[in-house]
């Protein structure tokens, strides 16, 4: 059997385990180990759990756990609910403002979580009853912020662009600057659709009779501008190469707890468990998937698949935007299925060095990747935010929540090929920033 | 059977608050690398290395009380369309397929375990960790968590639990 025969095999038992419902992380694993043992014998398995162990003993994983910390920390607390109150007693006035509140509260708190699902249950569980009180139809402000939410990996800190970075030994800080305009950008496409449908079907969104003064509009800001500060430390520390990931991260994580206790007074030990039992679970999940990963690529790479497939699809010499279309139309169709950090593990190391004989920068690369795993996160059958949503407001159907959240998946539909005519949305800022990138 | 089942519990829930103090251990140790290395300006030796083998150690060690509390993802596709009978049996085939995995990790973990400590192999690095100590966790983690297969799959045969958590109204 030729390698890439044996690719097709390896994906159809892949997809046959994966669909009996066990754990992602273990089908990968099973996976790897029974190909091994089939076509190597039980001999083969002596040098696995070094394998596993090697997987995972990379300092800069470290990052991944902190930053999932840091965002627990903030997700426990009424900052979600503070942000999205500063922001709508600054833009009450806009028509659909409370749905641009409710965007911007979703990319800000992005930026403090890294996580799609938290920013879609922070920001959803105080805007959505608020929108269906001012009567704004059900499906726009669900569809809403179950698209704001999938801007958590892609406004930096991002779990998934630390996994990228590290799967395919791209700079993680590059990476991370990388994302911040592409976020803007799809956040204002967001905003930009909100409003045309406002407009266009007439909404009245009735305002109430609340106004806000200048002093409470001043007063609330104090309860955010330090998680706002903690952001620009980190960001800060990262592009200026002043500290790694992993330690700004980490660092991150012990100001946030500490800003919790203090603005939010949460003393209570059985709070701060909690916080730390969300962020073991969540990230023992991903890393375990990240080495069971491990086994699975050191199986296709010791069977010559991946580097079967790779020069295969070289020397179909399509040209380079057909590839990118074939490449994306495969990211989406998997994003709808597995969870970012395994489409990343599983595709990442063979994509990115085609993509970049095709000519295209792999930090480029690492921000369409994610805004396909985004669309992933709203789509069916596996749309992670569409669940969450679901969970925040069960009175309104799954069906709604999918319609509404549709024209948002467009926006980033729209968003990929607005960087693909103009890759320098990713690419200017990490440049700018960090000097000219050397491969 | 119970009692197993209770028994196991347990140990998942132990090895989950060993998992989180881990956590949190890395969290001090790494700030406090960062305040001697650009505050103080010190080298650092032991640090990075440690950090790295806790939080390999918390991911093993703390994937039993994620399996307890259902935290692993999966693909639930299948299972929502099939009747209870038929997701019955695929649930189990997914557990017993999933227990394979996680028995075989956990004999090989004990085997590089032995080997290290036989051998008495140290990390190459300046801190020169004895590796017996980190290897430890993958035997200790996989080892748990095939226990808490088996309690899942007894759980699962007992009708205690419905087949992937869904029960008929979710269905519905």
């Amino acid at each position: 059997m030729s390698p890439l025969e044996l690719g097709i095999l390896v994906a159809v038992v892949l997809i046959i385990v994966l669909l009996t419902g066990a754990p992602v992380a273990f089908s990968l694993g099973i996976v790897a180990l029974g190909f091994l043992v089939a076509i190597e014998g039980p001999g083969s398995l002596t040098i696995i759990a070094e394998t596993f162990f090697g997987g995972l003993n990379e300092f800069a994983l470290l990052s991944i756990p902190m930053f999932i910390l840091m965002g627990a920390a903030i997700a426990s607390s009424r900052a979600g609910s503070d942000l999205y109150e500063a922001l709508e007693r600054w833009f009450y006035r806009v028509p659909g403002g409370l749905l641009i509140s409710n965007l911007g509260a979703c990319s800000i708190f992005a930026a403090l979580s890294g996580s799609s699902p938290a920013t879609c249950a922070a920001i959803g569980k105080m805007g959505i009853p608020e929108m269906q009180k001012r009567g704004y139809p059900n499906g726009l402000s669900t569809g809403a912020i179950a698209a704001g939410g999938t801007l958590g990996i892609l406004i930096p800190p991002s779990i998934t662009m630390i996994v990228y970075g590290i799967a395919t030994e791209t700079s993680i800080g590059r990476l991370f600057i990388a994302g911040l305009l592409p976020g803007l950008m799809l956040t204002a496409l967001f905003m930009a659709w909100s409003l045309f449908y406002a407009h266009r079907k007439g909404f009245r969104f009735n305002i109430g009779d609340t106004v806000y003064s200048w002093r409470q509009k001043i007063e609330i800001l104090p309860k955010i501008l330090p998680f706002l500060f903690i952001i620009a430390m980190i960001l800060w520390a990262l592009y200026g190469g002043v500290a790694t990931p992993s330690e700004a991260a980490g660092v991150g994580a012990l100001f946030c707890i500490v800003l919790v206790v203090v603005i939010y007074k949460m003393w209570n030990p059985a709070g701060l468990w909690e916080i730390v039992r969300v962020a073991m679970r969540e990230s023992v999940m991903i890393m375990m998937i990240i080495g069971t990963a491990a086994l699975f690529s050191y199986m296709m790479s010791n069977f010559y698949i991946t580097q079967s497939l790779a020069e295969w699809i070289a020397g179909l010499e399509v040209s380079p935007w057909l590839l990118l279309f074939y490449v994306n139309i495969f990211l989406l169709i998997a994003g709808l299925f597995l969870p970012p950090v395994a489409v990343i593990l599983m595709t990442a190391p063979t994509l990115v060095p085609i993509i970049e004989q095709a000519g295209y920068d792999p930090i480029w690369f690492g921000v369409v990747l994610t805004i396909n795993m985004e669309i992933g996160l709203i789509t069916p059958p596996v749309g992670l935010n569409l669940y969450v949503i679901n969970g925040i407001v069960p009175d309104v159907k799954l069906p709604t929540i999918l319609w509404g959240a549709l024209p948002f998946m467009l926006c980033m539909v729209l968003g990929i090929i607005l960087l693909m005519l103009f890759p320098g949305i990713a690419t200017w800022l990490p440049d700018h920033l960090m000097g000219a990138a050397q491969y | 059977m119970n009692a197993y089942i209770r028994f196991v519990a347990i140990l998942s829930c132990l090895c989950g608050i060993a998992a989180g103090a881990m956590l949190v251990i890395s969290v001090l140790v790494v700030c406090q690398m960062v305040a001697l290395r650009y505050i103080l300006v010190e080298p650092t030796i032991w640090q990075t290395e440690f950090v790295t083998y806790l939080l390999l150690s918390a991911t093993f060690v703390g994937a039993p009380y994620l399996l307890l509390t259902k935290g692993h993802v999966n693909v639930d596709l299948v299972p929502i369309y099939l009747k209870p009978r038929a997701r019955f049996v695929l649930a189990l085939v997914a557990s017993t397929l999933s227990l394979l995995f996680c028995a075989t990790i956990a004999w090989l973990g004990v085997q590089l375990w032995l080997e290290a400590w036989e051998n008495s192999w140290y990390s190459d690095s300046m801190w020169e960790v004895r590796l017996w100590i980190p290897y430890l966790a993958m035997p200790i983690g996989f080892g748990v968590l095939s226990l808490q297969y088996i309690a899942d799959l007894f759980s699962l045969i007992l009708r205690h639990e419905m087949p992937f958590g869904i029960s008929e109204e979710d269905v519905e």
